[in-house]
């Protein structure tokens, strides 16, 4: 019916200027057409008349060129503009619902940022420490304790969700509590340039430079988006060595190592890591556990354990999704009045959140391990005792652990080693290079980028 | 068409009808006015699509005819000529002549053939009732007040006229407060219809000193306002409105007199504190004669007024400021009652003595 209509109006278009058409013909329906009798929706009864009045012949044809046998015509006020909103009282009062959600909400509200940037929700003491970020919250406290001496610049990288943005405004926020009179100025990398842009432009070039100089503490917040601008970059690095020379301290977070960002000038690049890069890894099952605990208490909710380590157990993304995830679940079970577990067991809320990652396979891994150090697949599975071949074959089999689990006998038939124990050990030893070298680390993540990418 | 009428009359009719033809619409022709004379009874028309104003216009003199003519253009230019002044227009195809004195100008029509043709009620169908002008200006500005302008809601973007108990009473609601006005004790038919707010306004600003009384016909989805010489046309909003009689309450359990002025006064004062938190102020009651408003605006300083009265429970409610201002405002005794029970259930204000009108007002969330 809407199809016989919509040919109606095309042709009826066609017959009468645009004003027109668009005036009387823009909000009807054909309702119905039933026995011959054809009824036409109109948007009110002042349409009525004009149709029925002006246009009756033009629609009679037109719906007789579209084989609709027509005894009579008539038309109904059908308002279009239906209502959209669901019935509920007109004057609302409290929804339970919506409540909660605003209560949940206010728990992490964005009210309490500063004009530093900071936001004071971020502290150490809510921050949950676990073998996951244990190093990087041990540099943290130690620059509370004396900012801008060891850990100069410290240089905070992970992925998204993890924490880096709380721990380092948490430094500025304990560091303040410390000492009121420190100045200290968080912005992400990108407010940075859009403000020095501003100053340039009006011409306060200067001035932008000397309110950084000021400062005791400067926190760059998403340095990854740093841009390729000459200017930007240098002006950056400027302040940078200023403030440096000065000993104060300089925080800066990235979702991975300036090396691996290529808009990053290489000389500033080695600056940021002098004093170290510290990580953020995804947390391990029980560093999940611990999360969900301090945030239950937080949040003064009851939440039997295992609700806990199912929610831990199947969250594999990170911290954000984590504690997302664990919000409805506690949102639901006051909805509906059972406890999160209950939830759970009942099927109520399926909780499934993985890294969606490319499916790979060994082979793959070694040929891109292989292509990597410029190595045919031949070559690196041989038997040579070359360092760097022998390093290539060492990652592929960490990659082939780490990545897919393998056993390490498997590994050794893909990898063409003897037995398992040289394995073993070629994982072990990489291992351990991961910690200090950071040329290694920063390879690794190239290749999975490439294996994944 | 040729027509001769008084500078005064012409211009009043002309700046009324001329008010809805401003082009907002696709249909040029909308933005004209039609002037018909058809045996002497001359009509000045205008039409929206949504609405049309018909002004009759007592003429000295007259030849049938009919003609549409830009319709600010046509008004601007009448008001502008010296007033006491005899006005001729006359028309010859699309041209219009119009002649005062020693001011004439031609202006260029349209025919009317392309003028929407006007819907009618019939009135042997119609439900017809009648109101003194004065109330039925007076109530609808009561009640207009709390309709809605949330087009996504378009039921309670009209004013509702219903029957009930043998009386007609109109209402309206944005969701956040509730005025209803009870116009005609007596009634023998029944009506339930939604008439746009917007069209209400122009029937309010339509109403000339001289009309005694309003006579309203509905029928299935129009309504039609004839006050005087001017004729008021409108669709009906085809929606179905909330049972608004379940949301005014019944036994509140805080009950005070207060005079309505004191109250503004109090009100007033508190908003000026309450503008940075969204005009949120608190009523209190304390037994046994206090009723106190405050307001806190952390950046500001606070504010707190009392007025005395006879309390016999303790109680507290929040509310945006204005939406108990424009109660107030619209209340019209010097002692009014103020009624409610606990801070989230609706807070009721009424005259003292006349118990027609009922305004409600949802409490803030706090």
């Amino acid at each position: 019916m809407y199809d016989v209509w919509k040919n109606a109006l095309a042709e009826i278009e066609q017959q009468i200027s645009a004003a027109n058409f668009s005036t009387w013909f823009q909000d009807t329906s054909l309702i119905s057409t039933a026995n011959g009798n054809i009824i036409i929706g109109v948007k009110n009864s002042f349409f009525v008349k004009q149709l029925r009045n002006r246009y009756l012949d033009i629609i009679t044809t037109a719906l007789k060129n579209n084989n609709i046998t027509i005894n009579t015509i008539d038309f109904e006020v059908q308002a279009k503009v239906k209502s959209k909103v669901r019935p509920r009282e007109v004057i609302a009062g409290k929804d339970p619902i919506k409540e909660r959600v605003k209560a949940i909400r206010n728990t992490n509200d964005m009210k309490s940022v500063l004009s530093n940037g900071l936001n004071q929700k971020y502290t150490l003491d809510n921050f949950v420490i676990g073998s996951n970020n244990d190093l990087a919250v041990s540099a943290a406290k130690s620059i509370i304790a004396a900012p801008g001496t060891r850990y100069n610049p410290f240089f905070l990288y992970g992925g998204p969700g993890l924490g880096k943005t709380h721990l380092v405004q948490a430094i500025g926020n304990e560091l303040l509590k410390k000492d009121p009179n420190l100045k200290v100025f968080y912005t992400p990398i990108s407010h940075f340039y859009s403000d020095f842009i501003d100053a340039i432009q009006n011409g306060k070039g200067k001035e932008f430079n000397r309110k950084f100089q000021k400062l005791d503490v400067l926190i760059i917040d998403d340095f990854q988006f740093i841009v390729n601008k000459e200017k930007s970059q240098e002006e950056f690095f400027n302040i940078f060595n200023d403030l440096f020379l000065l000993n104060k301290q300089i925080i800066v977070t990235s979702d991975r190592l300036p090396s691996q960002i290529k808009t990053v000038d290489e000389c500033l690049a080695s600056r940021l890591t002098w004093a170290g890069a510290f990580d953020l890894q995804l947390p391990k099952f029980e560093d999940k556990c611990a999360i969900l605990r301090a945030k239950a208490d937080l949040m003064g909710a009851e939440v039997e354990p295992e609700a806990i380590e199912y929610i831990a157990e199947n969250v594999n993304t990170n911290i954000r999704d984590l504690e997302g995830e664990f919000s409805t679940i506690l949102l639901m079970s006051e909805v509906r009045g059972l406890t999160p577990l209950e939830l759970i067991e009942n099927g109520s809320v399926s909780v499934n959140k993985t890294t969606k990652l490319r499916p790979t396979s060994p082979k793959q891994i070694v040929e891109k391990v292989a292509k990597y150090y410029n190595l045919s697949v031949k070559e690196m599975t041989g038997k040579s005792r070359i360092a760097h071949i022998k390093t290539a074959r060492q990652v592929a089999m960490f990659l082939l652990s780490n990545e897919l689990k393998l056993s390490t006998n498997k590994i050794a038939a893909e990898v063409g080693v003897k037995d398992h124990t040289t394995v073993m050990h070629g994982i072990k030893k990489i291992k351990q290079d991961l910690k200090l070298n950071f040329t290694l680390r920063d390879q690794i993540e190239e290749i999975k980028e490439k294996i994944y990418g | 068409m040729k027509i001769k009428v008084t500078q005064e009359k012409l211009s009043k009719a002309l700046n009324n009808v001329s008010r809805i033809a401003i082009g907002k619409v696709t249909l040029p022709i909308l933005n004209n006015v039609l002037i018909r004379v058809d045996n002497k009874k001359v009509s000045l028309v205008t039409t929206n699509l949504d609405m049309a104003i018909m002004d009759f216009l007592p003429v000295s003199s007259s030849e049938d005819g009919v003609v549409t003519v830009p319709a600010k253009l046509l008004a601007e230019f009448v008001s502008n000529l010296p007033k006491g002044e005899n006005i001729e227009i006359s028309s010859k195809d699309t041209k219009v002549d119009i002649k005062a004195g020693k001011y004439s100008s031609t202006i260029n029509g349209t025919l009317a053939d392309d003028f929407p043709e006007l819907p009618e009620i019939e009135e042997k169908k119609a439900v017809v009732y009648k109101i003194g002008v004065d109330e039925f200006k007076a109530s609808v500005g009561q009640v207009i007040i709390a309709s809605s302008n949330d087009l996504t809601r378009p039921a309670l973007t009209g004013v509702y006229f219903n029957t009930y108990d043998g009386k007609l009473a109109i209402a309206a609601t944005d969701g956040y407060r509730l005025a209803e006005k009870i116009i005609i004790d007596k009634v023998e038919s029944e009506v339930k219809a939604i008439v746009p707010s917007s069209s209400l306004q122009e029937v309010l600003r339509s109403i000339s000193d001289d009309v005694e009384e309003v006579e309203i016909s509905f029928n299935e989805d129009l309504v039609r306002f004839r006050l005087g010489e001017v004729e008021i046309i409108s669709k009906l909003i085809d929606a179905s409105y909330p049972d608004y009689q379940k949301l005014i309450p019944k036994d509140n359990e805080v009950k005070v007199t207060l005079d309505r002025e004191e109250l503004i006064r109090v009100t007033k004062l508190a908003a000026l504190f309450a503008r940075s938190v969204g005009g949120s102020i608190i009523c209190e009651t304390k037994t046994p004669d206090t009723f106190l408003v405050k307001s806190v605006a952390n950046e500001f300083g606070e504010n707190d007024s009392e007025i005395k009265t006879v309390v016999e429970k303790d109680g507290r409610v929040n509310f945006n400021s204005r939406f108990l201002i424009d109660a107030l405002n619209s209340l019209e005794s010097k002692e009014i009652e103020f009624e409610f029970s606990n801070r989230v259930s609706p807070t009721l204000l009424r005259n003292t003595k006349d118990k027609k009108y009922t305004h409600i007002v949802m409490p803030l969330n706090s």
